[in-house]
C-alpha cells in the first residue's frame, strides 16, 4: 500500500516528463548525428525526408523553394478554406450574401478570404514556375520521369481547384467565367457540328452536362463545383502530393549531377568519419539494388544532416510564403462583383489571369484554343521525360551544353512570332473577317493559336535535326510555349477590353 | 565552410517577424480602426452629453460599441446601416450632425427600422459596414443609395401613390401626371398598356447600371443619375434615341425619374403592403375605362399632336396623318376608327391598341374613336400678318422648304404650281398663310407651324408670302431673285 | 512446378487471369454506374417553350428582346421570326449593335440575321421555331432550330 502510494505520487509528479517522452520519441533536442537522424526518422511528418541531405539541395538558387512554396500555398488555402466553409452556403440564393457577410461582419473573415484568394494565386504561380525550374534543370530525367507526370497531374488539379473556386461567390465574375468555361467543355461541338455528327456523337454536350448538371449555370452547377472544390479535388491533390513527395525521397532526393563533388561536408570544423569497410559486413546488396557503389571508403558524399539544416530551409520558405500572402491580403481585397445576373454578361468577362492566355486562344477558336491546344501541350509535357532519355545536365540550370544559347534564341524567336501574330490579328482580323461564309473546319484548323503551335513545332524539329539533341529540341519547344503563354496572358490582361477589343490601357475602356 | 542553414534562419526570422507584424496589423485594423468604431465612440459622447435625465442615463449605460443590424427576413434584408446611424430612432437626436441624427419626419413611427430595415426604401448595400460600400456608387452593387429627394420612389413598393398625402410623394405624383400628360404611353408600355416603339418601362426601376448606356454620362454612374440626365437630353445619353424631348423643366426630369424608379415589381410579402396597394393591384386587374380624351392624351397625342393636322416627323421620316380633321371625320365611320385603332397600321409606327396588344379596353377604343369623331378642336383664329415680307429671304426659305415639291420657281412638281396666275388670283393671303401654317389635310402638304414644334416663324411665313406673290409678277421668266438667292443672308428656320 | 516448365496456360494461371479479369470487369461496371449518376434523366431548368404574347402585340418592323429567354422576336412584313441571342461561341448573351449583334465576351459579330461576320463564333445565331398555340398566342421553341430566313406568317 505504502509503496503503491509512493509510486502513484512519483508517477503523478513525473507525468509531464513521461507524456513528453511518450510523445517525442527522442524526448530532447538531438545532440549527436545519431540523435539527429532519429529525430528525422522517427517522426511521421519528418520521416518523408532522408536523414542527410546533399549540400546542393540547400542552395537557394537551385530551386528557389518553388515546389515548397506551392505546397505552403496549398496548406494556407486548406486552412483558410475550411474556415470559410463555416460560413459559406452553397446555394444560389444564399452564396453571395454569405460572402458579403464574410467580408463585412465575420471577425477576421475578410482577411481569411483574402488569404484564401492570394494563397491560391500564389500556388498557381509557383506550381507553374516550379515546373519551369524542374524542366530547365533537367530534373525530370531518369529515375524521376514518373514524378514529372505526377507533377503534371498536380498542375491540372491546382488549376481545376482554382477554376471551381471561381464559381462559389456567385457574383457576375463567377457566373460568366463559368458560363464560358463550361462552354469550352462543350466546344468539341464546334468540331462535331462542323462535321455534322453532333446528333450521333456529342462529347461536348456530355462534358458540359457532367460539369453543370443542366444546360445552364444554376444551382446544380454550384453544388457540383462546391463538392469538387471542397472535397474531391483537394482529396486528389493531397493524394498526388503525397506520392510526389514520397517519390522525391525514393528517387534519391533532388536531381544532381553524377559528378557532384563528393567528400565530406566539413562544417563546424569537425572532420566526419569516412565509412570504413567492416569485415563483418557485406556491401554488395545495396550496390545491386541501387546500381550504385556503396559509399565504402568514401565520405557520405557532400551531405549534411537534414535535422536541422533542411528543416530550417523548409521553415524559412514556408514562412516567406505565409508572409507574402499575408502582406498581399492586408492591402488587396479579393474581388466580388454584383450578384450573378444571367441576363447581363460581364463585359469584358475575363477568366482568372492564369487562364487568360487560353482565353485569348479561345477568342480565335473555342475548340482549338480551349481544348485542343491545352491537350496537345499537356501531352507534349507528359512525353518530355520519355523522349529525352539521354543522361546529363540533371540538377543544373541549363546543364548540358548549348542550352542557355538555345533558351535565349527560342525566347527571342517565340516572342517575335507571338507578338507578330497578335499584331497581325488585331490589325487585320482572321479568316472569318475576310471570308464570312468560310467553313468552320478551316478556322478550327487554321487560326493564330494553331499556327503558333505549328511554328513552334517546326522550330523545335529544326533544332532536333541541326543540333542532334532531343534535350535542345525540348528546351526550344518548352521555352517557346512558356514565352508565348506569358505574352498571351499579358496581352489578354492588359490589352483586351469590352467586346474583347484591343485597347492600349484599361483606362480607355468605354463604359457600358 | 559556413553554416549551410544560416541564411535560412535569417530568412525565417524576417518572414516570421513580418507575418506577426501583419497579423497584429490586421487585428488592430479590424478591432480599433474600423470607421464605425470611431462613429460609435462619437455617438457615445453625444449620448453622454444628453444623459441629463434617468432615461438618458439608461440609454447611455446600455450603449455598446458593436456591429448592429436590422434583420428583416421578410424583405430578405440584413441592414447594417444602424451600425453608424445609431440615433436613427432617438427623437432627441435632431440637433446632432450626421450620421448620428434621427430620421426626419414621422416616417419611422409607422415604419420601424426593426421591421422594415433601411434598404427597402433607400436602396444601397445594407450588408456593408462602411460609408463607401453602403452608398455603393463606385463599388460593385446593383442598387446604390438613392438621393434623399428621390427616395419617395420606393414608397410605391407598398403604397398606391395616389392614396398617399400629396405632400409626402410630390414628385411621384407629378411624374405620374407628366407621364400621362406627355403621352409617354404612345411608345412605352407601362402597367400592361402602351406602345412598342420604345422600350417597355414595366420594370424600369429594377434595372441595373449595366442595362443602360453609361458612356455619355458624367459620374456617378448610377441608374437614378442616368434617368435624370436622360430626361433632360435623351439624345445626349443614347445617341440613337428616337425619344421626343418630353420635358424642359428640371423638376419635370426629376419627377419623371422618380416615377421611373418606382416601377419595380418587387416580391414583397403581403403583410408589408398597405391596404391601398392591394386595392391598387386589384384595380390594375379590373381597371375603370379612361375617357376618350384621356386615352387620346396618354396614348395618341405624342405622335399625332392635337390630331387636327398632319405633320412631317423627322424621326419617323414620314408623315403622321391628321386623325381629327374634318375631311377624315366626314369620310370615315366609327368602325373605320375602331378597326384602325384596334389593329394598328402594319408597316407603320402605328401599333395595335386592342386589349391583348396595346392594352386598351374595347370600351376605351370606342371612347377614343368617338372622341376623334367628335372633330377638330375649334379652329385657331387666323391672324393676318402685319409683318412686311422680304421676298429675297423668302426665296431662300422657299428653296429650302417648298421647292422639293412645288418646283424651284413654283412651277409645280408633285405639288401644285403655286406660281400659276389662277392660283395667285384665287388664293387669298389668309388661305396661303393658313396652308403653310397648318398644312393641307389629306395631302402631303405638312404643317409648318404646329404649336408643338414650329418649323417656320411668323416672319418666315411673311417672307414666304412675299416670295410667292413675286412668282405672279414674273409668270414666264424664271424669277430672278430666286435663281440666285442670297443664301448667306438667309435665316435658318 | 518449376521455371523450366514450358510456358502455357495452366489451371493456376488461368485462375489468376480469370479472377483479375473479373475484378477489372466489376470495377469497370461500377465506374460506369458512377459516371451515369451525374447525368440526370431530365435536365432541370425553365421550360424551353416560351409564349411571348399574341401576334397583334408586335408591330410590323418591331423587334422585341426577351433577355430572360435570350432571344429577340422580330416581326417584319414577311412574318415573325425569333433569333437566339446566346452566342454560339461560348454562350454569352450577345447585345444589339449597329451591324446586328455583338458578343461582349470574345468579340464575335453577327449581322441582324444572325450570320457571323467576325470573331470566333463557329455558327450563326440560331433561328428558333415560331408557331402559334391553340389560344392564338405566339410560341417560341428554344429547342427547335429552323433554317435562317424561315418566317412564321400569322
Amino acid at each position: 500500500m505504502a509503496t503503491a502510494g509512493k509510486e502513484f505520487l512519483d508517477n503523478l509528479l513525473h507525468t509531464p516528463q513521461s507524456v513528453k517522452d511518450a510523445w517525442l520519441r527522442l524526448g530532447k533536442t538531438p545532440e549527436s548525428e545519431r540523435e539527429e537522424s532519429q529525430a528525422t526518422f522517427h517522426n511521421l511528418f519528418l520521416h518523408i525526408h532522408s536523414v542527410r541531405v546533399h549540400l546542393r539541395t540547400l542552395r537557394p538558387t537551385l530551386t528557389f523553394g518553388l515546389g515548397l512554396m506551392a505546397a505552403a500555398g496549398f496548406l494556407l488555402t486548406l486552412v483558410t478554406g475550411i474556415l470559410l466553409m463555416v460560413y459559406y452556403k452553397p446555394s444560389t440564393d444564399l452564396a453571395y450574401q454569405s460572402i458579403k457577410d464574410i467580408h463585412f461582419t465575420v471577425s477576421t473573415g475578410r482577411f481569411i478570404r483574402n488569404i484564401h484568394r492570394w494563397a491560391a494565386q500564389l500556388m498557381v504561380l509557383t506550381v507553374l514556375l516550379h515546373m519551369a525550374r524542374v524542366f530547365f534543370t533537367a530534373s525530370y530525367k531518369k529515375p524521376r520521369e514518373f514524378n514529372w507526370l505526377v507533377g503534371l497531374g498536380l498542375l491540372v488539379i491546382t488549376l481545376a481547384l482554382s477554376f471551381t473556386g471561381y464559381l462559389l461567390p456567385w457574383d457576375q465574375l463567377a457566373y460568366w467565367a463559368i458560363t464560358i468555361g463550361s462552354n469550352i467543355a462543350n466546344s468539341p461541338r464546334e468540331l462535331t457540328d462542323a462535321l455534322g455528327v453532333t446528333k450521333w456523337m456529342d462529347p461536348g454536350g456530355f462534358q458540359k452536362r457532367l460539369l453543370l448538371g443542366a444546360n445552364y449555370v444554376g444551382q446544380d452547377a454550384l453544388i457540383r463545383f462546391y463538392v469538387l472544390h471542397v472535397f474531391l479535388l483537394p482529396l486528389a491533390l493531397v493524394t498526388l502530393m503525397s506520392v510526389h513527395f514520397w517519390r522525391i525521397r525514393k528517387d534519391g532526393g533532388l536531381a544532381r549531377p553524377e559528378d557532384a563533388p563528393g567528400g565530406l561536408a566539413e562544417w563546424g570544423g569537425e572532420p566526419r568519419a569516412v565509412f570504413e569497410p567492416l569485415a563483418t559486413k557485406t556491401y554488395g546488396l545495396m550496390a545491386l539494388v541501387k546500381g550504385k557503389r556503396p559509399p565504402v571508403n568514401r565520405g557520405p558524399e557532400n551531405t549534411v544532416m537534414s535535422w536541422p539544416h533542411l528543416f530550417w530551409a523548409e521553415l524559412a520558405v514556408f514562412m516567406v510564403t505565409v508572409a507574402v500572402t499575408l502582406i498581399l491580403s492586408f492591402y488587396f481585397d479579393a474581388p466580388l462583383k454584383e450578384l450573378a445576373n444571367p441576363a447581363i454578361p460581364e463585359n469584358p468577362a475575363k477568366a482568372p489571369w492564369y487562364f487568360l492566355g487560353i482565353q485569348e486562344l479561345v477568342s480565335y477558336s473555342a475548340f482549338t484554343g480551349g481544348l485542343l491546344i491545352p491537350v496537345i501541350v499537356l501531352a507534349g509535357l507528359a512525353l518530355i521525360p520519355f523522349l529525352d532519355r539521354r543522361a546529363g545536365g540533371e540538377g543544373v540550370w541549363f546543364g548540358s551544353s548549348g542550352e542557355r544559347t538555345m533558351f535565349t534564341q527560342s525566347l527571342a524567336f517565340s516572342a517575335v512570332v507571338t507578338v507578330g501574330m497578335l499584331v497581325f490579328t488585331v490589325n487585320y482580323g482572321w479568316l472569318r473577317n475576310w471570308f464570312p461564309s468560310i467553313h468552320q473546319l478551316w478556322i478550327i484548323a487554321i487560326n493564330p493559336g494553331s499556327l503558333l503551335v505549328v511554328i513552334f513545332a517546326v522550330w523545335s524539329i529544326l533544332v532536333l535535326m541541326r543540333k542532334d539533341s532531343v534535350r535542345l529540341a525540348a528546351v526550344s519547344l518548352f521555352t517557346s510555349f512558356l514565352v508565348s503563354f506569358t505574352i498571351l496572358t499579358y496581352f489578354a490582361i492588359v490589352h483586351r477590353g469590352p467586346n474583347w477589343k484591343f485597347y492600349w490601357w484599361p483606362s480607355q475602356w468605354p463604359l457600358h | 565552410m559556413k553554416d549551410p542553414s544560416r541564411l535560412y534562419r535569417w530568412i525565417l526570422l524576417g518572414a516570421s517577424v513580418a507575418t506577426t507584424a501583419y497579423l497584429i496589423g490586421a487585428a488592430v485594423h479590424e478591432n480599433y480602426l474600423e470607421q464605425w468604431r470611431g462613429i460609435q465612440n462619437e455617438y457615445r459622447e453625444i449620448l453622454r452629453a444628453k444623459a441629463t435625465d434617468a432615461r438618458g442615463r439608461e440609454l447611455l449605460a446600455k450603449f455598446r460599441i458593436e456591429l448592429k443590424q436590422a434583420s428583416v427576413p421578410g424583405l430578405n434584408a440584413v441592414d447594417r446601416c444602424v451600425t453608424c446611424h445609431n440615433g436613427i430612432d432617438d427623437p432627441r437626436m435632431t440637433d446632432v450632425p450626421q450620421p448620428h441624427r434621427a430620421h426626419p419626419g414621422h416616417i419611422l413611427d409607422r415604419h420601424p427600422v426593426d421591421r422594415f430595415g433601411c434598404t427597402v426604401c433607400h436602396h444601397g448595400q445594407g450588408a456593408a459596414t462602411n460609408f463607401r460600400d453602403a452608398k455603393a456608387e463606385d463599388v460593385f452593387w446593383d442598387y446604390p443609395l438613392l438621393p434623399p429627394e428621390m427616395t419617395e420612389a420606393t414608397c410605391a413598393t407598398c403604397h398606391d401613390p395616389d392614396k398617399l398625402p400629396a405632400e409626402q410623394v410630390p414628385l411621384l405624383r407629378e411624374g405620374k401626371r407628366l407621364y400621362a400628360e406627355k403621352g409617354c404611353g404612345a411608345c412605352h408600355k407601362l402597367g400592361g398598356r402602351g406602345g412598342t416603339l420604345g422600350p417597355s418601362l414595366e420594370s424600369e426601376g429594377a434595372k441595373t447600371r449595366h442595362e443602360l448606356i453609361m458612356s455619355n454620362l458624367a459620374p456617378p454612374y448610377t441608374t437614378w443619375h442616368w434617368q435624370e440626365v436622360h430626361f433632360r437630353d435623351p439624345g445626349g445619353i443614347v445617341p440613337a434615341s428616337q425619344m421626343r424631348n418630353p420635358t424642359v423643366i428640371p423638376s419635370g426630369a426629376l419627377a419623371l425619374t422618380v416615377y421611373m424608379l418606382s416601377q419595380w415589381k418587387r416580391d414583397i410579402p403581403e403583410s408589408y403592403l398597405a391596404p391601398d396597394k392591394i386595392e391598387q393591384k386589384f384595380q390594375a386587374l379590373h381597371p375603370t375605362p379612361l375617357s376618350g380624351e384621356q386615352v387620346y392624351q396618354q396614348y395618341c397625342s405624342a405622335c399625332h399632336g392635337n390630331g387636327a393636322y398632319s405633320r412631317w416627323d423627322k424621326k419617323f421620316n414620314r408623315f403622321v396623318p391628321a386623325i381629327r380633321g374634318a375631311v377624315l371625320v366626314a369620310s370615315a365611320n366609327l368602325d373605320y376608327f375602331v378597326t384602325n385603332i384596334s389593329q394598328g397600321r402594319p408597316g407603320t409606327q402605328m401599333p395595335a391598341w386592342q386589349q391583348h396588344a396595346g392594352g386598351l379596353m374595347p370600351a376605351e377604343v370606342n371612347a377614343v374613336a368617338e372622341y376623334l369623331r367628335g372633330g377638330v378642336p375649334a379652329p385657331q383664329a387666323l391672324q393676318l400678318l402685319n409683318l412686311r415680307g422680304d421676298s429675297t429671304r423668302g426665296g431662300s426659305l422657299f428653296l429650302k422648304n417648298c421647292a422639293g415639291c412645288h418646283g424651284v420657281t413654283g412651277r409645280g412638281g408633285i405639288a401644285p404650281e403655286v406660281g400659276n396666275p389662277v392660283f395667285q388670283q384665287a388664293a387669298s393671303d389668309g388661305f396661303i398663310i393658313r396652308t403653310i401654317r397648318f398644312g393641307r389635310i389629306g395631302t402631303a402638304m405638312p404643317a409648318f407651324q404646329r404649336a408643338e414644334s414650329p418649323v417656320l416663324s411668323e416672319q418666315d411665313i411673311a417672307d414666304l408670302l412675299a416670295c410667292l406673290r413675286g412668282f405672279a409678277a414674273t409668270p414666264h421668266a424664271p424669277a430672278a431673285p430666286i435663281a440666285h438667292p442670297p443664301l448667306s443672308s438667309g435665316a435658318q428656320p | 512446378m518449376s521455371r523450366l516448365d514450358p510456358p502455357g496456360v495452366n489451371r493456376r494461371s488461368f485462375l489468376s487471369l480469370a479472377s483479375l479479369g473479373s475484378l477489372v470487369a466489376a470495377l469497370g461496371t461500377a465506374a460506369a454506374g458512377i459516371l451515369r449518376l451525374p447525368n440526370p434523366g431530365v435536365l432541370p431548368g425553365p421550360a424551353r417553350r416560351f409564349k411571348p404574347g399574341s401576334p397583334e402585340e408586335f408591330a410590323v418592323g418591331s423587334e422585341t428582346p426577351f433577355a430572360e429567354q435570350n432571344l429577340v422576336l422580330f416581326h417584319d412584313s414577311e412574318g415573325f421570326y425569333a433569333v437566339s441571342t446566346t452566342c454560339t461561341h461560348l454562350g454569352c448573351s450577345v447585345g444589339r449593335s449597329q451591324e446586328g449583334f455583338a458578343c461582349p465576351c470574345h468579340g464575335s459579330r453577327f449581322d441582324s440575321n444572325g450570320k457571323v461576320i467576325g470573331g470566333p463564333a463557329p455558327r450563326p445565331l440560331p433561328w428558333l421555331e415560331v408557331s402559334r398555340a391553340a389560344d392564338g398566342t405566339l410560341v417560341v421553341n428554344a429547342d427547335s432550330e429552323v433554317p435562317e430566313g424561315t418566317r412564321y406568317r400569322v
